[in-house]
């Protein structure tokens, strides 16, 4: 086992990890170098198993955004974005993953690709929110592509099934311009093929997250921020469902051998809203010096499409797509969180207010005060951003967070 | 037994003395500057000219892990709500403000933190605010107060980014907006940010450097809300704070 300096234990399916992911960048290169498999750039809860059922390597700039964000470099090319005239306000994915475009640089050139992969179509779902279709869009105009997709109501309450139809009916209108791309025709037993990948990968993921109800548990966000990458990238296939066997299996031997992610949990929180991938590490050290393990997160929890169903793969898609957390109205929201309060033991709630990521901050609209007033759990507003460091401030969050772990304490 | 309470703050660092029966002997500000360690040093060796300190010494603030000297780091907030609560023994809202943070904190009936919340990415609202904008009009922050009390109008200047602020002072030099009128215009503009923190119902404690050092502050937050104090030399009670946490932490 290896420890690092706060005790903390690391998973050692990390290595398999690093496997799958590396895997996964080698198909697309191969694809980029020898042109034998058409690239489809995706959002990242978008519709990845059409995707993959036709045959196309997929792409996922968000992951590119993350990848940006945790080497600590997006705040490089955020301004050169800025000066083409998007704003520093929207989504710092896009404006750090188009200013590297634009600067010609790309962590994938470390594993030898000379840019990004070029898409030879686009396809996104404004699920989570519209600026993906003007990040998408850029692309379609620089290299001449089509650019596709869907578009879901927003603030759903009830999943009606006129939403669903609709959504369904979508999902299935993608499919001509696919085929015309791809030069495959559409395999509705493919698609159900990967619709049940899809389903069963994200039925592990689920079961990954809820190792965590155990106390002290196995995993924290900070992990599962890492280890999220295959259920993004490739969910929809076997290297996904492969790669959460093994980590479930560690997580459970983890729990019966009493091996926690925070050495000596004392306090259990809820995480809400993005990561801030440039602090990742320091956020996971600050943490387990505090004893709090954050246990539960809004970002992990919504890559969870166990509605995915063989038997109706575009009905079942629409409604895992529209169920997802960030599309839906905060009355839903509030009744989702109630019960992960319930569910993991949780003691406090982090709100990160992301400077550039309304969607995904839910302290914006009273929710925080209105689920507080429900549960008496008590939470903490930080701001931040996802990849722009120069939205936060770290030493007074430290302060902030500190202070909460002492309120948490004097609650006990 | 005298023990060292020491609050590292953006713009200040300030120590206090005390007793083993918890009396402050003595009290000592210094400018923060560059050197965390030194800050903290001059105030280990004024208080040392008369008393023989006990190590550790109780820390809070920002560089309150990286002293030379034997430490024990606590949370300023939590300190905070711990001191104003020993001084009025209520539960009771505070609004501390200063360099840089502006805090709302939420002190329970034992003295714990309930709830707080701290000032939004702009340091408008703070000690670095009334800075910024002392150096534009010219004028010193500690002529501040004297000069507002001259102040014939309330005005009002946006107190949502200090960049903005000053602008807009340009833009009332230009209207011929007098100089006592603006600096009343700014301490509303702090009084206004501060309430943004939270609803404020039961009684409201206003500490930090800025009500310390500008005592028409605490009188415009009175007439805002009337069931307001603020005590003597407020800004050291989060380094009081931090000496009455841990003398709690002995006793358990």
């Amino acid at each position: 086992m290896s420890h690092n300096e706060s005790g903390i234990i690391k998973l050692q399916s990390v290595g398999f990890l690093r496997k799958t992911m590396g895997d996964y960048f080698n198909r697309l290169k191969d694809a980029v170098d020898t042109g034998n498999k058409k690239i489809a750039w995706c959002t990242s809860v978008g519709p990845a198993e059409l995707l993959y059922s036709m045959g196309f390597e997929v792409y996922f700039p968000e992951n590119h955004g993350a990848m940006l964000g945790a080497s600590k470099i997006a705040d490089k090319y955020i301004p050169s974005a800025v000066a083409l005239g998007y704003s520093p306000d929207i989504c710092s994915y896009l404006t750090s993953d188009i200013g590297a475009f634009l600067q010609n640089e790309t962590p994938l050139q470390k594993s030898g690709f000379e840019s990004v992969p070029k898409p030879d179509i686009l396809v996104y779902n404004t699920n989570q929110c519209r600026e993906v279709l003007d990040w998408f869009s850029f692309y379609a105009k620089h290299f001449n592509v089509p650019v596709i997709g869907i578009n879901t109501p927003l603030c759903i309450n009830a999943l009606t099934p006129n939403i669903i139809q609709n959504v369904a009916k979508q999902f299935e209108e993608l499919i001509p311009e696919l085929e015309k791309v791809s030069t495959q025709k559409f395999d509705i037993d493919k698609f159900r093929e990967t619709i049940a990948l899809s389903h069963d990968g994200c039925v592990l993921w689920r079961e990954v997250l809820e190792t965590a109800r155990h106390k002290p548990s196995p995993i924290n966000f900070f992990d599962s921020a890492i280890h999220m990458g295959p259920i993004v990238v490739m969910r929809g296939t076997t290297y996904a469902t492969d790669y959460y066997k093994v980590l479930l299996a560690e997580l459970k031997d983890r729990i019966k051998a009493n091996i926690s992610a925070v050495p000596n949990e004392k306090h259990r929180i809820y995480w809400d809203g993005m990561p801030l991938w440039y602090k990742l590490s320091d956020m996971a050290k600050l943490f387990a010096k505090l004893n709090t393990c954050i246990v539960a997160s809004t970002y992990c929890n919504s890559w969870v499409f166990d509605d995915l169903d063989p038997a109706s793969p575009f009905e079942s898609s629409a409604l895992a797509y529209c169920k997802l957390f960030i599309v839906r109205a905060d009355e839903v929201k509030e009744n989702v969180l109630e019960k992960l309060m319930t569910d993991f033991s949780i003691e406090g709630i982090i709100y990160h207010e992301s400077k550039t990521c309304s969607r995904n901050s839910n302290n914006l609209y009273g929710l925080h005060t209105r689920l507080f007033n429900k549960t008496n759990i008590p939470f903490l507003e930080i701001n931040g951003d996802l990849n722009d460091p120069r939205c936060y401030s770290e030493e007074q969050s430290i302060i902030a967070i500190e202070t909460f772990v002492d309120q948490l304490g004097s609650r006990k | 037994m005298y023990r060292a309470g020491i609050d590292l703050g953006s713009s200040y660092t300030k120590g206090v003395l005390v007793d083993e029966n918890n009396n402050i002997l003595d009290y000592h500000l210094v400018k923060t500057g560059f050197d965390f360690k030194k800050a903290s040093q001059k105030i280990i060796d004024k208080f040392s000219e008369n008393f023989k300190i006990t190590y550790p010494v109780y820390t809070c603030g920002y560089g309150r892990e990286q002293l030379d000297i034997s430490t024990v780091a606590n949370s300023e907030i939590t300190a905070l709500a711990k001191a104003v609560h020993h001084k009025y023994q209520r539960a009771c809202s505070v609004i501390d403000i200063g360099g840089q943070d502006t805090k709302y904190v939420k002190v329970n009936a034992s003295g714990g933190v309930e709830r707080f919340k701290m000032n939004r990415k702009c340091a408008a609202g703070t000690g670095s605010f009334i800075e910024e904008i002392a150096f534009r009009l010219d004028v010193t922050p500690t002529e501040f107060n004297d000069i507002a009390q001259q102040a014939t109008e309330e005005i009002k200047i946006n107190s949502y980014c200090t960049v903005f602020a000053v602008s807009e002072i340009i833009g009332r030099i230009k209207g011929g907006t007098s100089l006592s009128n603006l600096v009343l215009g700014i301490y509303y503009s702090i009084i206004d940010r501060s309430f943004e923190l939270s609803l404020i119902e039961d009684f409201l404690i206003i500490t930090g450097g800025i009500p310390d050092n500008h005592p028409l502050i605490v009188k415009l937050f009175k007439e805002k809300f009337k069931n307001t104090e603020s005590p003597e030399k407020s800004q050291f009670l989060s380094a009081y704070g931090c000496v009455l946490l841990n003398d709690e932490k002995k006793d358990e």
